[in-house]
């Protein structure tokens, strides 16, 4: 392939090839800060493929794939490509990553233990993820948690924060502009852009933290907070989970004692300030 | 660039050691792109490899394992379902290694469930699966047609509550194919594995992997259908195998595997023009797991479904399928 | 002839006991099960290999606890231990 890079973040390593520049180059800007893979043999293959005959140079379209790929997926054009590398990475941790109990869920770390907020899309999970980590908390990730399949530790994976549209504007507000990524206009999923993850958080990316409280936000309702049972948590775990039924056993060994041991709450707020207040109250009493 | 660095590393796996970072990367990326990084994982052993290496290989093992169990309780569900009709159910292919605990079945990622019953019991079969929580997966009824009246195998099933398919087989190539290989008489060699579960004989399981790479489908995949083979043929009698050879009238066809996988993964072998043609379409992947050989891919597309079908019913049936929107890749 | 039931094999069983439910991992299909009273105890009935009917697991939970009277019950038992053998995690003896 044309243009290549490789990537770690956190524990995985990526090597991405691309028929076009402009990703790369992408990609290599914003992760200029993180380092490179050991021994340069990489964990994951990613490819951005030409959609079709022409489609290299004809209203490029970028179909993505690599180790693992979806039949189906949708081609993305070349002004999205920074994004189609990042679903690309995406693609192969959900479905190929072992080595941890994943989970579609944000995380961030205080005091050596983790918050672990997980919801659907729009729950808020990562805009709420990324503004902790520019108010004293250390980001872990914003889309995937990785769960310690020995020790239960959460480990981070701090890719690039994809922002949606409103959440683009709060962290533009709280986040120095040498760390925003370019516009990404008219996505499927409205307006991108991305956000570099603060240095101490990329310099800590190989440092995990046991989990110490489980939220499931829920952004655009009226603040309150309920406690969940622990069948429902572990039902809406497993169900955030891309690898808890490939791992067999020992992702039934590590998601049993998460559920067992870590305090569950369901907080709805109507803002970003209103969600950080009940975050930070929540953690005093139960963390 | 092709798949040699992969058959290369699976027939004489001390090699491996020499290979650098850039080596590494083609290796692993083509040996997943054709399913075969667990066997891999499993011919390197515990030779040394580059830190970085070692997990994948590992996760790759694990994968592996994970399958197998998966695929023999699919296939313990099956015999369940089956229990009450008094026919032989025959595992065919992976679940079949696995469950014979072949070399064959090693480290193999193995996809669905595949079994052959008689053909008057097709009937039963079908109503025992879906009694038991199997479901249709085509909905389309010229396909579904297509499948029952021409196929060697029922339309596609899947089991709604685990989210597995399973592929109900009569015969072991399609009704129109060239050849005609004698299902009843492979079902009345079958050997037991558990109480209620059979496979084919030593020499039918080859004839019946060589038939499935070799006189149907495009190859796709070829190189893990070949390594089987490989492995296969160390539990044959060669006389046996080619007697059950000329009775399934496909002594080429084994012929020519015994060919590609001495050449490939064995002592090697004199291969004819056609051998190499066909060697090229199983090689044509790269250090990107990407496909190369367009064309002759295409060409194996092409022929695919000549082997499937006398001309004019090609012609119906590409047509058909053209007006339906499918496109060849 | 009542059908006999039995485990489906020793040890095919993990489980972990939440606050609300029982958590079933069944090691050979790789499922996870949810499940609450009485599907643990009907299974603890079995736990040593024996091949009961559903009367005689009725008898044993009776032991532990009042299921109610057997008209009503032993059905009740009957219809969970049919599922569990759809499910694999208990066989037909």
């Amino acid at each position: 392939m044309k243009h290549a890079l490789s990537l770690k973040i956190g524990p995985a390593s990526f090597r991405i090839g691309s028929a076009w520049r402009q990703p790369v180059e992408a990609l290599a800007r914003l992760y200029a800060d993180y380092p490179t893979p050991v021994d340069e043999v990489a964990d994951f293959t990613v490819r951005l493929e030409p959609a079709g005959l022409f489609r290299r140079w004809f209203r490029p379209s970028i179909y993505i794939t690599g180790d693992h790929g979806l039949a189906d997926a949708a081609p993305m054009s070349l002004a999205h490509g920074l994004l189609a590398a990042e679903m690309g990475m995406n693609l192969q941790m959900a479905l190929g990553w072992r080595r941890h109990l994943l989970l579609h869920a944000s995380s961030v770390e205080k005091d050596g233990r983790a918050l672990v907020m997980t919801g659907e899309s729009g729950s808020g999970k990562s805009t709420l993820a990324a503004q902790l980590g520019e108010r004293g908390w250390r980001l872990m990730g914003d889309e995937f948690a990785l769960l310690d399949l020995a020790t239960g530790a959460v480990f981070p994976f701090p890719r690039l924060v994809s922002l949606k549209n409103g959440a683009i504007d709060v962290l533009a507000a709280e986040a120095s502009p040498a760390r925003m990524g370019p516009l990404l206009a008219g996505t499927a999923k409205g307006d991108i852009r991305h956000l570099i993850p603060r240095s101490e958080a990329v310099g800590r990316m190989g440092e995990g933290a046991l989990p110490a409280l489980l939220l499931f936000p829920r952004f655009g309702h009226e603040a309150d907070i309920r406690t969940v049972g622990q069948g429902e948590v572990f039902m809406r775990l497993t169900q955030a989970s891309t690898n808890y039924v490939a791992l067999g056993e020992p992702g039934f060994a590590a998601l049993t004692p998460f559920v067992k041991n870590v305090p569950a709450r369901a907080i709805d707020f109507p803002s970003g300030d209103d969600a950080v207040a009940l975050v930070e109250r929540l953690w005093e009493e139960l963390a | 660039m092709s798949a040699r660095l992969l058959v290369r590393a699976l027939r004489d796996p001390d090699g491996v050691t020499a290979l650098d970072a850039r080596g590494w990367n083609d290796l692993i990326a083509m040996a997943r792109a054709e399913r075969l990084i667990g066997t891999l994982a499993l011919r390197i052993e515990d030779r040394p490899v580059p830190e970085a290496v070692r997990p994948i290989l590992s996760d790759a093992r694990l994968e592996a394992e994970r399958e197998a169990r998966q695929a023999l309780w699919e296939a313990d569900r099956a015999a369940e379902a089956l229990a009450g009709l008094d026919v032989p159910v025959v595992l065919l292919k992976g679940t079949a290694y696995a469950a014979a605990g072949l070399r064959a079945g090693q480290g193999r990622f193995i996809g669905d469930l595949d079994i052959l019953v008689p053909r008057e019991a097709i009937g039963q079969v079908e109503h025992a699966l879906l009694r038991a929580g199997w479901e249709w997966v085509k909905d389309d009824p010229y396909d579904d047609a297509y499948y029952r009246q021409w196929m060697h195998e029922l339309p596609p099933m899947i089991h709604a509550g685990r989210d597995r398919m399973i592929d109900v087989h009569h015969t072991v190539l399609p009704l129109t194919a060239r050849q005609t290989p004698d299902a009843g008489a492979m079902i009345a060699e079958a050997v037991p594995i558990t109480n209620e579960l059979y496979m084919l004989s030593p020499e039918d399981r080859v004839c019946h992997a060589a038939a499935h790479l070799l006189a149907d489908g495009d190859l796709a995949g070829g190189l893990r259908n070949l390594w089987d083979i490989h492995c296969l043929f160390d539990e044959v009698d060669a006389d046996a195998l080619k007697a059950r050879a000329a009775r399934h009238g496909l002594a080429a066809h084994v012929g020519q595997a015994r060919r590609l996988a001495a050449a490939l993964y064995g002592e090697g072998a004199r291969l004819t023009v056609w051998d190499r043609i066909v060697a090229a379409r199983l090689l044509a992947r790269d250090g990107w797991g990407r496909e190369r050989r367009k064309l002759l891919r295409f060409a194996f597309y092409l022929r695919s479904h000549w082997l499937r079908m006398p001309l004019a019913m090609l012609a119906r049936h590409l047509f058909t399928k053209w007006r339906k929107g499918h496109r060849p890749a | 002839m009542p059908r006999r039931y039995c485990q489906d094999s020793p040890d095919a069983i993990a489980s972990c006991v939440l606050e609300d439910m029982v958590l079933l991992y069944h090691r050979p299909s790789g499922q996870t099960h949810m499940v609450i009273s009485p599907v643990p105890e009907i299974l603890a009935t079995l736990e040593e290999g024996a091949a009961l009917t559903a009367g005689e697991v009725h008898v044993e939970l009776t032991r532990l606890y009042d299921p109610g009277p057997a008209e009503e019950a032993v059905p009740q038992v009957e219809a969970h231990l049919a599922e569990l053998t759809t499910l694999g995690l208990v066989r037909i003896a």
